[in-house]
């Protein structure tokens, strides 16, 4: 995006006038009050110098004409504006001190070819300034007389603008009621008015965007204090849609927008995160491991058996939530129906999300600076019996209950380990592994932003950097990101901008990976020793079947390298031309480039037996390679967009408002990788590839996508009372094959504003009425690549003697007629904002069919046991309501605020065309949530041999304090045919609030979620007793079925392995009850008043303290309930609890 | 500006895949067919070959399974039940290895290839589809008999065939097999390759398995006759690294580092998986021919002395020599026994620990003794002991590392069989042969019902063997799911 060379020059040249050019108009003449900060404004000068240089060479074009005649036709502007729209057209420049002509605001300018002293006494008219033209130079400076105003009939008033939490509001539009007399608040909230004699009685309307327009009658006081309080409803708020914007009144779609406000310096290490609230949107964060913890996003249900998340795009592009510094962003939207995302078309069904990066604002300079520092720990873990005696006896217990002939611990070893651990703890340790290896993870977070720009350039640059220990020994990861945003106005057509957004990481995880070292650390038991007096790895003399060999958790935690380096870049320029008949054409071309390498090393460490010294070698599992070795590879993906449009609006007679967009778009995705493995190195420290020796492996592919759209809105009201809106797309995707490759996807939407109609006009209680209606369609076509065609897969290899002979397969069977999968959505809903807009509402209900659902069908496998084919097999529904309410009031100095939104989501099945979907404990059936549970009833626990004997047969091996399962079929005997459907792991319903305080200069804010009617399987570790080496939660200790203790809730104690086909066979009595209520995060901050830290050059300074996932409120007690719902075991990398504090300033 | 919007409007969204081939580009050469036949080749590893191979001893009274991996101790103590991993398993895997070499034989005969290297190449492949379709009889009984490339279309629903057309077809494929295959191969790069002997051997186990006495050992005489196989010398010889391919070898499944390792030495030696059951121990020989039991020179103080060698050449006992170290019983926990075969270690050198899967060497599935153990036993059902019964049975026992004693004379045809079957339990130890012989025996709910030893005599674990149900394995419910015609096996649900 760079100009090439000889345009760098010319660059140079401009340059250099640019900063005179600024410089001229920069205020020298403020008095430094405190010399102490000097030397800071200093050094922030300097950077502001140095990112004007950056900035320019980024967006260095100019085609400047002088004349002295002048022309000016303004609605609205602040009056250093006007003057600089004066430099703009001729060779004067303008001196003057910034802060007296502040907050001056002049309303409808009309100029035209006008002389320098006629444009001056017009634009001055009425204000206390007078000028001086010296030359080419303009000087302008105020009245010294103090009664000057008075002699003019007019009076001064002056006053501050403040948020709820006392913060300066700059920008805020003051206005003299039922006149032209505006003026707007400076950087500092501070605004001068003048007021005509005779407007005694009058009052002032205050306007700001985001809050609510406040009157305020003037009185005697000369200096006003105005607080604006936050507007719910929002309406005059600008949402970003697709390939646009819209004023969120006129809104006719369902379409969510993140309260950022809300998300203000809370330690979100993921931008993921902030979607957490968003109505309609369901965020499950199951694990906190450094660099890994995006969440997963649901928009509206479950609509695909495929890849059910939403398409995310930033600024326009498709690139990963993941890599979006959370602080670099300006605004989130969420697209929830048809008529909002069918301009997305094939990709849209899932939800789109759109994420604009921060941009500059014309103004002045600003930097922002924010920090935080803290901790996080494991949320959740098990209360596991942990003491070795216990564990051995309780063990050797199970073993006897499942009628095992020997146990694994003797009673010989169990009296000399109570002993020994009196006498010789090195050889008899006790050690509770939760302790070593779950810790405490310090985070820190530093953010710095410079922003700021004239009306013709605007640019902000930030950079963040995140330093993060995980909270599980051997885990961190440091994020280094860096976005730059510039926008220039080059002539009043032609309008030209880049966003630069770079993302780096650095992530450490234990070299067998952290599933490995989870496991490993669950079957460490506390007779398992840490390190031998001498400081060598020490290995245990015990072995527990299941755990036979010892894979020292500090060993995985800490030796060897699993390091994985993430760059993701993002370039998206643009450019946008006013052409006649108020079209405007603009063209947005991106690259998306990311990259990562892997390094693992896996080392030769052994550890030695604390009796006999013996040295084995510990096995790193799941890891290539399995010897000491290195493995390094390296991926990267490159995606192209770019896409043109045309947009047309109008207003006609002043009522119908028409806009139209027409656009074009091309992307293109590749991705590959490459690896490189070698062994036969001589040690555990060098082990760079060429270090390495023996058994060399290599390996790598690559793969490419494309797509061609078409797409276009139409756009309709009627004095913003009647709305109607059409969007279409239509899609090509390489996706399928020839004949199945393109998808139209049409929707429409209405919206009626009550509001505006007479009959409600005069209503005082309604603010806003809005009623509307939408339909339209989506497509999906995430599936993975080459699903259309049977394909030969190499890599069957095979070595005959010693020769390896390339091999080939087909392992997947295709069906080439695949297709688009197609989401039909309907929506109504309402909005309403009432009683002075203290209370608002949203209600939405809709309907979300997805037909044609693409699902990999299940072939038996006497078909050649192939993987099988993606088919368009049926029709699922999601159908659902949304309600958001939110309500806030003031008690004297105490603002209080509540937002809440729960969002009922029913999946259904609707037409599989007879068939039955069978996939390990889950089931995809006509009449049920896609993948419902599909297991035994387990309907008590057997308390006698007779009991067993009168029951359907289960297993020889049945006794007493079994489970007892119901014959469903009736056949006398329990099978798998006796499986009944049981729950679903996709949740029903999602609720969240925000509860907000705030008191003088003190903000306590606190989130709140929830998720009701989910359930998850709880299975291997923590779940099943003793599963192969680890312990056993303490509830198996006191409420296990015995003899004397029939009523118990779980069966008798028995281990794993031991009842693996009778007590642990797929049950619906490890089906658990997943809802919870969480809070999510609680906030505490506080402003310093603006009077104090204006004499240290600050305009904000805030100190805040924050907790993340608090309280949790859930029938789940030693599992976490926002884990992973899918996973394969209980135990993944836990989620964590964050504490953290920090300050947050601009200058 | 509509010409800017439009630019570039070549539509073409046609990708094809850089690193696979499609049905319709493939099958166009010789090498590209090869390689589909080694894709064939490849399903050995993946479980109908080497998983199969230790596991199913743990089933017999022979081993014990010191863990729960697979699911095989639930099927030795009989608590079992149709989707136990081994059972699935070797549904998966031998389906998956059939669907291949249907497809490779279906679209062979296109393929412009040279001619005889097409016909050998198709003896291949029906020799492999054979011992696929064996592994599932053996199991399941008869099972649907699919010999066309797969076709969701036609194949799906396919119910069982009955056991003896499935068995029809695999002595079919393995006599057509013998006919296209060499007897031997020149090149090292085609070592592993399945041979005429390997289609003869395995047609011989079949029909004996099936107890088609006369041409099972008429098979087994053609082995013998094809002057290619011998005895290898040395007994714990035959399973290391450095002897293999030896002349005892007829069929074996290919292992190499780095790329295709197995797990065999961690799993004998460090994890104790298989243990040999005392009843294994005790039914090797002493010196003298006679059973523990008779021998006066059994010493219940010293009870692995004067023993038939194989013992020591196949078990590892506490207080001997093993890896350059004597054995404790902390080091063969589960039973007070381990296993020899198939590791790298010898008893008197010091070999350092193997890591997990990092072992290479390819396990035997056919080779010679086994050949002629069953001509002995075929020969002994369909006419008697006659003098050639002797002579297999004392090749074996005359070994040069074995150099146990003649069997005795003038038995009769019931006398001469319990030799076999001792012989054939004790040579084959762990090989994956046994748990098939104690159910074609039909012993297994003798030999595999009650409490099983360890070294002391101790109960080590309790076996049950339902003789209505378990000489079957339950098909897979989640395939009867998919595929309702399966019809389960009798007292499966």
């Amino acid at each position: 995006m760079l100009a090439t060379l000889p345009g760098l020059v010319v660059c140079l040249t401009k340059v250099t006038q640019f900063i005179n050019h600024y410089y001229k108009n920069m205020n020298y003449n403020r008095k430094i009050k405190i010399r102490l900060f000097y030397g800071l404004k200093k050094a922030l000068r300097v950077m502001k110098i140095t990112i004007l240089i950056l900035m320019i060479a980024l967006s260095c074009v100019s085609a400047r004409s002088y004349s002295q005649l002048i022309t000016i036709k303004a609605d609205k502007n602040t009056l250093t504006g006007l003057l600089k729209n004066v430099e703009k057209q001729s060779n004067y420049r303008f001196v003057y001190d910034k802060s007296e002509l502040a907050g001056i605001y002049l309303a409808d300018i009309q100029l035209k070819e006008a002389s320098i002293d006629k444009t001056l006494n017009l634009l001055l008219q009425g204000l206390d300034l007078h000028y001086k033209i010296f030359g080419d130079v303009i000087v302008l400076r105020k009245e010294k007389s103090a009664n000057a105003a008075s002699q003019q009939n007019e009076h001064i008033l002056k006053g501050i603008i403040l948020d709820e939490k006392n913060l300066p509001l700059a920008g805020a539009n003051i206005n003299l009621k039922g006149t032209s007399i505006s003026a707007s608040s400076d950087t500092d909230g501070k605004f001068t008015i003048r007021i005509p004699n005779g407007a005694a009685g009058a009052s002032l309307l205050v306007t700001y965007v985001g809050y609510m327009v406040k009157e305020i009658p003037i009185g005697e006081a000369a200096d006003l204090k105005i607080n604006l309080t936050p507007d719910l409803a929002q309406l005059d708020q600008v949402v970003v849609i697709g390939y646009g914007t819209a004023k969120k009144a006129n809104l006719t779609g369902a379409v969510s927008t993140v309260d950022l406000r809300k998300q203000e310096n809370a330690p979100v290490t993921n931008a993921s995160q902030m979607l957490q609230g968003v109505e309609g949107v369901y965020v499950n964060q199951p694990g906190g491991q450094p660099g890994r913890d995006v969440a997963t996003v649901r928009v509206r249900g479950q609509g695909t058996l495929n890849n059910n998340n939403p398409l995310v795009l930033v600024n326009g592009v498709e690139f990963p939530m993941d890599n979006v510094n959370p602080s670099d962003i300006a605004s989130i939207t969420v697209l929830k129906d048809a008529a909002s995302a069918a301009i997305y078309g094939s990709r849209a069904a899932n939800g789109v999300i759109l994420i604009t990066t921060k941009s500059g604002a014309a103004g002045s300079f600003q930097v922002n600076y924010s920090n935080y520092f803290g901790f996080q720990e494991a949320n959740y873990l098990p209360d596991f019996v942990k003491d070795p005696i216990e564990f051995m006896r309780l063990r050797n217990q199970a073993q006897i209950n499942e009628g095992r002939a020997t146990v694994d611990y003797s009673e010989e070893l169990i009296q000399e380990y109570e002993a020994g651990m009196r006498t010789d703890p090195a050889v008899y340790p006790n050690n509770d592994w939760f302790k070593i290896i779950f810790g405490r993870g310090a985070v820190q977070n530093h953010g710095i932003q410079f922003s700021g720009g004239s009306e013709k350039l605007t640019h902000l640059l930030s950079l963040n950097y995140l330093n993060q220990k995980g909270a599980v020994m051997g885990t961190d990861a440091k994020r280094y990101s860096l976005n730059y945003n510039t926008q220039a106005q080059i002539s009043d057509r032609l309008k030209v901008g880049g966003v630069l957004n770079i993302n780096y990481k650095d992530i450490n995880g234990p070299t067998a990976g952290v599933a490995n070292l989870m496991e490993m650390t669950f079957k460490a038991q506390a007779f398992h020793p840490t390190y031998l007096p001498d400081g060598r790895y020490a290995n245990t003399f015990i072995r527990t079947p299941g755990h036979n060999i010892y894979r020292n958790p500090l060993v995985l935690a800490n030796e060897g390298e699993n390091n994985t380096k993430e760059q993701q870049g993002l370039v998206n320029i643009f450019a946008e031309y006013e052409l006649p008949f108020h079209i405007t054409y603009k063209i947005n071309g991106a690259v998306n480039k990311g990259d990562d390498q892997v390094t693992k090393f896996v080392p030769d460490i052994y550890v030695y037996q604390v009796k006999t010294g013996e040295a084995q070698r510990v096995p790193y599992d799941g890891g290539n390679p399995a010897n000491r070795g290195l493995r390094k590879t390296s991926s990267g993906a490159l995606n192209t967009t770019l896409f043109q449009t045309l947009n047309w609006n109008q207003l006609f007679a002043e009522k119908h408002q028409v806009s139209a967009l027409l656009g074009y778009s091309r992307e293109h995705f590749s991705d590959g990788n490459f690896y490189a493995q070698n062994e036969g190195y001589l040690g555990n420290d060098l082990y760079e590839l060429n270090a390495g020796s023996a058994n060399p492996v290599v390996g790598g592919t690559s793969t490419a996508a494309k797509m061609i759209s078409y797409f276009g809105r139409l756009n309709y009201n009627y004095k913003e009372k009647y709305l109607v809106e059409a969007n279409f797309r239509y899609d090509g995707s390489s996706r399928f094959a020839k004949g199945n490759q393109w998808g139209f996807f049409p929707s429409f939407s209405a919206g009626w504003r009550l509001n505006t109609e007479p009959f409600l006009r005069d209503v005082n209680w309604v603010n806003e009425l809005k009623l509307r209606a939408s339909y339209g369609e989506l497509g999906n076509e995430r599936i993975d690549l080459f699903r259309y065609v049977n394909l030969i897969s190499l890599g069957a290899d095979y070595p005959f003697g010693s020769n390896v002979s390339s091999g080939a397969a087909v392992t997947n069977y295709n069906d080439p007629n695949i297709t688009w999968e197609t989401t039909t959505m309907a929506n109504i809903g309402i909005d309403a904002s009432l009683f002075n807009n203290k209370v608002s509402l949203t209600m939405e209900a809709f309907r979300k069919r997805t037909t044609d659902i693409l699902q990999a069908v299940i072939l038996p496998q006497q078909v050649g046991a192939l993987g099988g084919p993606i088919q368009n097999i049926g029709t699922v529904d999601n159908n659902g309501v949304e309600l958001v309410l939110g309500y806030q009031h003031q008690f004297g100095g105490l603002g209080m605020q509540l937002n809440g939104s729960v969002t009922y989501v029913k999946n259904k099945v609707v037409d599989l065309g007879g068939q039955v979907i069978y996939s390990g404990r889950k089931i995809i059936t006509e009449g049920y949530p896609i993948n419902s549970y599909y297991l035994i009833h387990a309907s008590g626990i057997f308390q006698s041999d007779e009991e067993i004997a009168n029951s359907p047969s289960q297993t020889n091996n049945t006794k007493p304090g079994y489970l007892k399962y119901q014959d469903a079929n009736g056949d006398n005997f329990i099978s798998e045919s006796d499986r009944q459907i049981a729950g679903s792991n996709i949740p029903k319903l999602t609720y969240q609030f925000n509860l907000n305080f705030n008191y003088r200069s003190f903000s306590l804010n606190s989130f709140f979620q929830g998720v009701g009617n989910v359930y998850t399987y709880a299975e291997n570790i923590g779940a099943m007793p003793f599963w192969f080496g680890t312990s056993v939660p303490q509830d198996w200790v006191t409420d296990s079925w015995t003899p004397e203790n029939p009523g118990a809730r779980l069966p008798i104690l028995t281990t794993f392995e031991g009842s693996e086909t009778e007590n642990f066979r797929s049950s619906d009595f490890w089906l658990r009850n997943a809802a919870y209520l969480r809070l999510k995060n609680l906030q505490l901050a506080y402003d310093f008043p603006t009077t104090w830290i204006n004499k240290l050059g600050l305009s904000k300074f805030r100190l805040f303290l924050n907790a993340q996932n608090l309280f949790t409120f859930s029938s789940m007690k030693d599992f976490d309930p926002e884990k992973n719902l899918d996973g394969s075991t209980f135990y993944e990398y836990p989620t964590v609890k964050t504490y953290t504090a920090g300050i947050n300033l601009t200058f | 500006m509509v010409y800017i919007l439009w630019i570039g409007c070549e539509n073409d969204l046609t990708i094809n895949p850089s690193d696979q081939y499609s049905e319709d580009t493939f099958w166009k050469n010789q090498d590209e067919a090869m390689s589909a036949l080694t894709g064939c080749y490849r399903i050995l590893q993946g479980g109908a070959g080497v998983n199969w191979f230790l596991e199913t001893d743990m089933i017999t009274p022979n081993g014990l399974a010191y863990n729960e991996s697979n699911g095989t101790d639930a099927i030795a103590r009989g608590v079992h039940n149709s989707l136990t991993g081994l059972i699935t398993n070797r549904w998966e895997v031998a389906y998956r290895g059939i669907g291949r070499v249907n497809a490779f034989l279906d679209k062979i005969p296109v393929v412009d290839m040279d001619a005889d290297l097409k016909a050998r190449a198709s003896g291949e492949a029906k020799f492999l589809r054979a011992l696929y379709y064996f592994y599932l009889v053996d199991c399941f009984g008869g099972v649907p008999l699919i010999l066309t490339a797969p076709d969701p279309a036609t194949q799906s629903l396919l119910p069982r065939n009955s056991k003896e057309e499935v068995v029809e077809q695999v002595l079919r494929d393995l006599s057509e097999a013998a006919e296209a295959l060499p007897k031997s191969y020149s090149a090292a790069s085609d070592q592993g390759r399945a041979t005429k002997g390997a289609a003869l051997a395995l047609s011989a186990r079949v029909l004996l398995y099936n107890e088609r006495w006369a041409e099972a050992a008429e098979q087994a005489q053609k082995v013998m006759d094809l002057d290619v196989y011998s005895l290898f010398g040395d007994y714990r010889g035959l399973f290391l690294l450095e002897n293999e391919h030896n002349p005892e070898v007829i069929f074996n499944v290919e292992y190499q580092l780095p790329r295709f390792p197995h797990d065999f030495d961690h799993m004998i030696f460090q994890l104790n998986r298989p243990a040999p059951l005392k009843s294994l121990v005790d039914s090797y020989l002493m010196t003298d021919g006679e059973s523990i039991d008779v021998s006066l020179s059994f010493n219940p103080a010293r009870p692995y002395e004067n023993r038939d060698p194989r013992l020591l050449q196949t078990v590892n006992c506490i207080g001997y020599m093993y890896n350059g170290q004597l054995t404790q019983p902390s080091q063969v926990v589960t039973t007070g026994f381990g296993l020899k075969k198939y590791t790298i270690y010898t008893d008197n050198e010091a070999k350092a620990i193997v890591s997990p899967n990092s072992s290479e060497i390819n396990p035997i599935l056919i080779r010679y003794a086994e050949v002629l153990l069953t001509y002995a036993e075929a020969q002994n059902e369909s006419s008697g002991p006659d003098a050639s019964v002797y002579e297999a049975l004392n090749q074996i026992r005359q070994r040069p590392s074995v150099q146990m004693p003649v069997i005795k004379p003038d038995l009769n045809q019931d006398e001469m069989r319990i030799v076999i079957r001792n012989e054939r339990r004790v040579e084959l130890a762990f090989e994956g042969i046994y748990y098939s012989d104690i159910k074609r025996w039909h012993i297994a709910e003798e030999v595999n019902n009650g409490p099983v030893f360890n070294y002391k005599g101790e109960v080590a674990s309790r076996r049950t063997f339902d003789k209505d149900r378990d000489y079957l394995w339950p098909i897979p419910a989640d395939q009867i799911q998919l595929n309702p015609n399966l019809e389960q096996n009798p007292n499966w649900y």
